[in-house]
């Protein structure tokens, strides 16, 4: 009892120290908690984020951490739990206030019905790049709000408040997007890896041939050359890669279709002048529409 | 009258109080009774239970007492029925959310916070334009910014653990419905070596051992949460023998605490020691095909290894600092250089004396140090000191002392695809002062104090997705004797390289060359040794992820 107070009382003064898994969660910590925490991701914008080197560093900062936010979807399971179990720390259990499971509440797309490595890198619990659906990432941003508010009861105001702020961004920004993307509804767009189902689902596209033949399995020649079939059948005209994929083969494919290769990110801070998640998603939209056009 | 009424009205807010102090306990029972609550919590929900109904018996008594004495009193009666049975009934409500907020321990000054806070969950879906629906371009109005499909009103459902009853992050798969991973693991390699004695020139149990095929590693590994204290883990090995026989092993099986606190952690059971880089980790991690000389020659053929206790300390520094110290019996041949009886009840030439523990002495001490730093974004450091201390069986009072030094420096690129690119340089050096004794009744006639010594380093370069490069030397000082005739007291070098394909991460496909220098002493002769070992990998089931 007495060092819950006591616990509650310093953090009532102390910034709120937290770690996210991503840079998307750690975007949308900083958009609820401003300047009352200190925010650390683990994971680089521009790196593979399904394999991380679980860095001793790590266990330091989630040591220190009175909130962890991670995507509670299977994506850093092959780094977060080797972590978790060197760290010690009881605040960022999950069931805790300071645990934000991102995936939470969230009808997570393409749970394969049979689990099979035989289908490559597939995740059971469904794909877990789901932050790059605004309106996702509002319901992210709300639980992250809920848990700062219940660490950080002083300010649960100003979480709040900026969570208001953050959702009528993004609802008046999902306007604009809406509108860019519009005249693309429908079209079919290649990516290198499945990382965009939420993301054309928002916006009415079908991102749904890929350079990989399956999930983590790098692309083969039979396989591009059937990519290539493909998008010379349905006209397509843009490659998403991100920062860590061979963009060459992506270049390669992009030149025997005409189709344009689109640098995209699932990360703020993975493409230049993203550091934040708004500027994220404009970016993303603005690429893909002009390539498209 | 009135006194009745005053006493009345003071005790209902503490009743009040009372019950909404055990409502947050009663509330969360339903996720431990499903979750196989352990006896210790079923328990205190028990005798929070009891109190809350004995409060409310009291206080119901005091009711009628009110009620029988005044009857005029109607005021008092109202607050008094409507106070009581509303309190335990809105907090199981609130803890059957299972929302990441106010589970667990919801401070009774937060529900205000929480209600506006679900309300607020509720408020994108209320300010939506109606209709909604899963497509983005709705035939009126403006882009939707709410989408039911994709998010469910109430946080709950998902979790990579289930309904979040555990309060300890299992590593799951398959929607979190195991209660643990399994994995079987086959590590298998095909041999050439010049050397007939493949088994003397390989130091290492799980190495090849002959010319030919080797199935010398099938791997059983179980790991998961026992309840919110412990994690559990287990490894048990199946090896084939060169006469194709199979041989078991409980390599390792120990419980490890999760919620300590001071950022301590203890583990028991039977486990490797945390001595440098190498020791504690399973071959089917490492990175080339065979044991380091210095691992197999100074920790054992099969790596310190036993039954013991560990525990562990992360110092509140502002870099990762770990101490660990354990203790283990050390007895028997993974205890090697310890209190092991030997081939044929021989080690080192000496009779040796196999005995019961006389005291702490003749455990093995495995105190260990590691600091870790990060040079830049990509690159990090991880420095450690073992040892290990403890008696050997060549003699009545023998001891061995082992210390050693280990150095990682790991870069990789800051656009990593699937791990990839990376370098990583680890180097492990060890000292052994090794006091062989008059072995068992003074049987043998010499008593010497060896000091041998040691290294290897290695450059594993992955410079594509799923491929990596190797090169190593080893060095094994072994001081040399004019009494002490064994195999393993000669000095030797080796030069490997490999080259390894993981298609994915749960197979692997690697070619390794081998180049042995075995060096003359008073006894043996000096060789070389070629051999080439092409080795495969899978991995089933759900394994464990690993450490860095």
């Amino acid at each position: 009892m007495l060092s819950t107070l006591i616990t509650c009382a310093f953090t009532a003064q102390a910034k709120l120290n937290v770690v996210a898994t991503l840079p998307d969660f750690g975007s949308l910590a900083r958009e609820i908690g401003g300047d009352k925490v200190n925010v650390t991701v683990l994971a680089k914008p521009t790196e593979d984020s399904h394999f991380v080197d679980a860095r001793p560093s790590f266990v330091v900062s989630l040591r220190n951490a009175d909130a962890l936010i991670d995507g509670g979807a299977e994506l850093e399971l092959g780094w977060l739990p080797p972590l978790l179990q060197n760290t010690r720390n009881p605040k960022i259990e999950i069931g805790k206030p300071g645990r934000v499971q991102a995936s939470q509440g969230i009808h997570l797309m393409n749970v394969p019905t049979n689990v099979t490595r035989a289908a490559g890198d597939v995740h059971a619990l469904g794909n877990p790049h789901f932050t790059v659906d605004p309106i996702i990432a509002k319901a992210i941003a709300q639980h992250i709000a809920q848990s700062f508010s219940a660490l950080d009861p002083v300010n649960a105001a100003f979480y709040e408040g900026n969570y208001k702020k953050f959702e009528a961004t993004i609802n008046a920004k999902l306007q604009e997007w809406g509108t860019a993307l519009l005249p693309f509804k429908g079209q079919h767009v290649v990516a290198y890896h499945d990382s965009w189902p939420y993301f054309a689902h928002r916006f009415g596209l079908n991102i749904d041939i890929f350079l990989e033949p399956k999930p983590g399995i790098p692309p083969s020649p039979s396989h591009l050359a059937e990519v290539i079939a493909q998008m010379r059948a349905q006209h397509i005209k843009a490659i998403i890669v991100e920062p860590f994929h061979d963009r060459r083969i992506a270049e390669k494919v992009a030149s025997a279709t005409g189709a344009k290769v689109v640098e995209f990110s699932q990360f703020p801070s993975g493409l230049p002048g993203t550091d934040s998640y708004v500027k994220l998603i404009d970016t993303l939209v603005s690429r893909l529409a002009a390539a498209l056009k | 009258m009135k006194k009745i009424i005053l006493f009345a009205l003071a005790v209902l807010p503490v009743a009040a109080v009372s019950a909404q102090e055990a409502a947050p306990a009663a509330s969360s029972s339903p996720a431990p009774t499903v979750s196989n609550a352990t006896p210790a919590t079923a328990a205190d929900m028990e005798a929070l239970r009891e109190q809350v109904q004995s409060l409310t018996e009291t206080v119901k008594a005091l009711q009628q007492q009110v009620k029988d004495q005044q009857a005029a009193l109607e005021k008092a009666n109202l607050t008094g029925e409507s106070g009581l049975p509303q309190n335990p009934e809105p907090s199981p409500i609130a803890g059957a959310e299972e929302s990441p907020a106010p589970a667990g321990n919801a401070p009774p000054r937060f529900p205000t916070e929480d209600t506006s806070v679900v309300s607020s969950t509720t408020a994108p879906a209320a300010s939506s334009v109606p209709g909604v629906s899963a497509s983005p371009f709705p035939a009126s109005g403006g882009f939707p910014t709410t989408d039911t499909s994709v998010i469910t009103s109430t946080p709950e459902t998902i979790s990579s653990t289930g309904a979040g009853a555990s309060l300890t992050q299992p590593i799951t798969i398959g929607g979190g419905r195991n209660y643990m991973n399994i994995s079987l693991d086959g590590l298998f390699a095909l041999a050439y070596s010049s050397a007939r004695d493949l088994d003397h020139i390989e130091v290492g149990d799980h190495d090849p051992q002959q010319r030919g095929f080797n199935a010398r590693n099938v791997e059983l590994a179980f790991d998961g949460a026992v309840d919110p204290y412990f994690e559990g883990f287990a490894n048990i090995v199946f090896k084939l023998d060169n006469d194709n026989q199979t041989e078991v092993e409980v390599e390792e099986a120990f419980m490890q605490t999760t919620s300590l606190p001071f950022n301590l952690q203890l583990k028991a059971g039977q486990f490797f020691a945390a001595f440098g880089r190498l020791n504690p980790t399973h071959p089917h991690t490492w990175d080339f095909a065979d044991t380091p000389l210095v691992n197999g020659l100074f920790l054992g053929p099969d790596g310190l290894r036993g039954v013991g206790a560990q525990g562990s300390w992360t110092l509140p520094l502002p870099w990762y600092s770990q101490l660990i110290f354990a203790s283990q019996n050390g007895r028997g041949s993974t205890g090697f250089s310890f209190r092991n009886p030997g081939d044929d009840g021989m080690f080192f030439d000496r009779i040796t004396t196999d005995r019961e523990v006389r005291g702490l002495q003749d455990f093995v001490w495995i105190p260990r140090f590691e600091n870790s730093f990060n040079l830049s974004d990509t690159q990090t450091v991880l420095a450690g000191a073992s040892g290990a201390f403890g008696s050997n069986e060549t003699g009545a009072n023998s001891r061995t002392q082992i210390y050693g030094a280990d150095l990682l420096y790991k870069w990789k690129s800051s656009h990593a695809e699937g791990g990839f690119p990376f370098v990583k340089w680890q180097t492990e050096f060890m000292y052994r002062r090794f006091q062989a004794g008059h072995g068992a009744d003074d049987s043998f006639p010499v008593a010497e104090t060896f000091h041998d010594w040691g290294l290897y380093s290695q450059v594993m370069w992955g410079f594509k997705k799923g491929w990596v490069a190797g090169i190593r030397g080893d060095y094994v000082h072994m001081q040399d004797s004019m009494f002490t005739d064994d195999l393993d007291r000669q000095s030797r070098w080796r030069l490997s390289a490999n080259l390894t394909w993981y298609p994915t991460e749960f197979s692997k496909i690697r070619l390794q060359y081998n180049q042995d220098f075995l060096e003359e002493n008073f006894f043996l002769s000096a060789r070389e040794v070629e051999s080439i070992f092409l080795q495969w990998e899978f991995i089933l089931g759900a394994h464990g992820a690993h450490k860095f």
